[in-house]
């Protein structure tokens, strides 16, 4: 019996946060005290997937992350490199949290003027460059702890046995490293993907995600557009998540790599 | 191959991520600085520290720091609170369990803290659906009876969606760390030396698993203090949290606010950086006594 509850329990706080974003989406009026709503619309879904709706936003949106995934993984994964084997490499893990710590709303701000006289500021260029800082500054973090004795061993026995230099970083350390990079750049792209603040004050109302498009709905107090655009926010790491086992090894998680 | 490097010699990559994370970093901290002390921006005229001083002597710039840390604290007890119960209740199980493709647990981690933010509006705001069930229930007549924790003065409402979002992590996080510092043999050995379960979880779980995620935890307390989107969201007008404090200053169209916004932002960035290199420095010296002991 009480397995049964805890299965409903889990059952219900996995699936009733979706279902009621799924349900304002299609609600035409829910007026208090009703339960469910009164009236039903299909109307939020059309306007959103409709081409003079949410279409080039969710586009905007996916260009955006998969650029500052692809960037950040790929210089992440050579960085974590000469990081990890760098004399004051503890000093440069504790700068590398700074983009963490020091609020995304201080880093848009500081980060406005600069990007203003590189000519970037209000362009999706800018917004990339912003949080491609927090996205590589994330994965060199990351994928520091790849370079371990094991992997070393592996690579200096290929270079013992006559590998090139290109071949011990195609045949060695890219397959071992693969399912890593997986994870770098899931993660990386859902800094993107999930990131207000930098698209807000750097994009400056110019360059509109689904993050700020979610935001303007609801300011103007139209939810159902709200619960739609959530509910595409949440589509892509849902399906991550659903599709595979979440990756555990998350690195704001690890803290400091040893 | 993997020889320690000479700090002398600038490895190309380092070099890299000092030009893409280290030089934006401290031009924008130098021109926030600037800004806050009158030699740049339109209404500069010249150095000045009057934007610092009516920022420091402004009991609202302490109380939405004060508050922020609040936040951040409170937001990160009851995520570890959680946290730990979960770990405690996966303990007493026999057999630990696989972890199945899609848990509660894992849920939050595919949430973005806005559409967070808009679910806990929509659970419990006033009108939301735990208010409805309660008046279904017959506890409550109108919506103004249901005691909301959305816009509450005591930032519950932000605390209640930041802990959902950090739970998650926490628990992952406790289930690696048990499994590297190998909590599992250790309390088996206090049960043999006789502990009762209350004394395995508060004495040998909670220190080792709190003692190793030290670091990881202080950067959790620094993020949710520096959060943006949630209270922005479920926040009260009033006292607001640091991050939303300076946004009004810069989302009005009146420049003389910027000045002292930007002396806020440089505060609160200092301020960040000196606890983050406090704590650093304060677990390099625990590490260097552990390996002296």
């Amino acid at each position: 019996m009480i397995r049964r509850v805890g299965s409903v329990l889990r059952w219900l706080v996995v699936w009733l946060p979706i279902g009621l974003l799924g349900l304002w989406s299609v609600t035409r009026r829910w007026p208090w005290p009703a339960l469910l709503p009164t009236q039903w619309q299909l109307s939020a879904w059309s306007d959103v997937l409709g081409t003079a709706g949410l279409g080039p936003t969710v586009l905007r949106s996916v260009a955006i992350s998969t650029t500052v995934a692809l960037g950040a993984s790929i210089a992440g994964f050579l960085t974590s490199r000469s990081a990890a084997r760098h004399a004051r490499r503890e000093g440069l893990y504790v700068f590398l949290h700074l983009p963490f710590v020091i609020s995304p709303v201080v880093l848009g701000v500081s980060l406005d003027y600069l990007f203003l006289r590189l000519g970037v500021a209000e362009r999706a260029a800018g917004v990339i460059l912003g949080q491609g800082i927090v996205a590589y500054a994330y994965a060199v973090i990351l994928l520091s702890g790849f370079w371990n004795e094991r992997i070393r061993a592996f690579a200096d026995g290929a270079a013992t046995l006559g590998a090139t230099g290109l071949q011990v970083w195609t045949r060695v350390l890219w397959p071992i490293a693969r399912p890593l990079l997986a994870v770098c750049l899931l993660q990386t792209f859902l800094i993107s993907w999930f990131d207000y603040a930098l698209v807000l004050l750097i994009g400056g109302g110019r360059v509109v995600t689904l993050t700020t498009a979610l935001y303007q709905y609801f300011a103007s107090g139209d939810v159902r557009l709200a619960a739609a655009c959530a509910l595409l926010l949440v589509a892509p790491p849902l399906l991550a998540l659903a599709l595979h086992r979440y990756p555990r090894s998350t690195t704001l998680i690890d803290g400091w790599p040893h | 191959m993997y020889s320690i490097g000479d700090p002398r010699r600038i490895d190309p990559w380092i070099g890299v991520l000092v030009a893409l994370v280290g030089v934006p970093l401290s031009a924008g901290f130098l021109f926030m600085l600037a800004y806050s002390t009158g030699l740049v921006g339109l209404l500069a005229h010249g150095f000045t520290l009057a934007a610092w001083r009516r920022m420091l002597t402004d009991p609202h710039t302490w109380v939405a720091i004060g508050f922020s840390f609040w936040i951040g604290a409170a937001s990160l007890g009851a995520s570890l609170i959680c946290a730990f119960a979960v770990h405690a209740v996966r303990a007493a199980r026999p057999t630990a369990p696989t972890v199945p493709s899609l848990t509660p647990w894992h849920l939050p981690l595919a949430a973005p803290p806005l559409a967070a933010a808009l679910l806990a509006l929509d659970l419990f705001g006033n009108t939301g659906l735990v208010a409805r069930i309660a008046h279904a229930l017959g506890w409550l007549s109108r919506p103004q009876d249901f005691p909301s924790p959305i816009y509450a003065r005591s930032g519950l409402g932000i605390i209640l969606t930041q802990a959902a979002l950090v739970t998650p992590f926490l628990v992952l996080l406790f289930e690696r760390l048990a499994r590297n510092e190998r909590v599992a043999e250790l309390a088996d050995a206090a049960h043999t030396l006789g502990a009762s379960g209350t004394q395995v979880l508060l004495r040998v779980r909670l220190p080792v698993l709190l003692h190793a995620a030290m670091p990881a935890l202080s950067v959790y307390f620094l993020a949710l203090s520096g959060a943006f989107e949630v209270p922005l969201l479920v926040g009260a007008q009033y006292p607001p949290m640091f991050s939303v404090s300076i946004w009004r200053s810069f989302a009005r169209f009146d420049l003389s606010t910027r000045p002292v916004a930007f002396a806020l932002a440089s505060f609160y960035a200092l301020l960040s950086a000196a606890l983050l290199f406090a704590l650093f420095a304060a677990r390099r010296r625990r590490e260097s006594r552990e390996r002296t002991a």
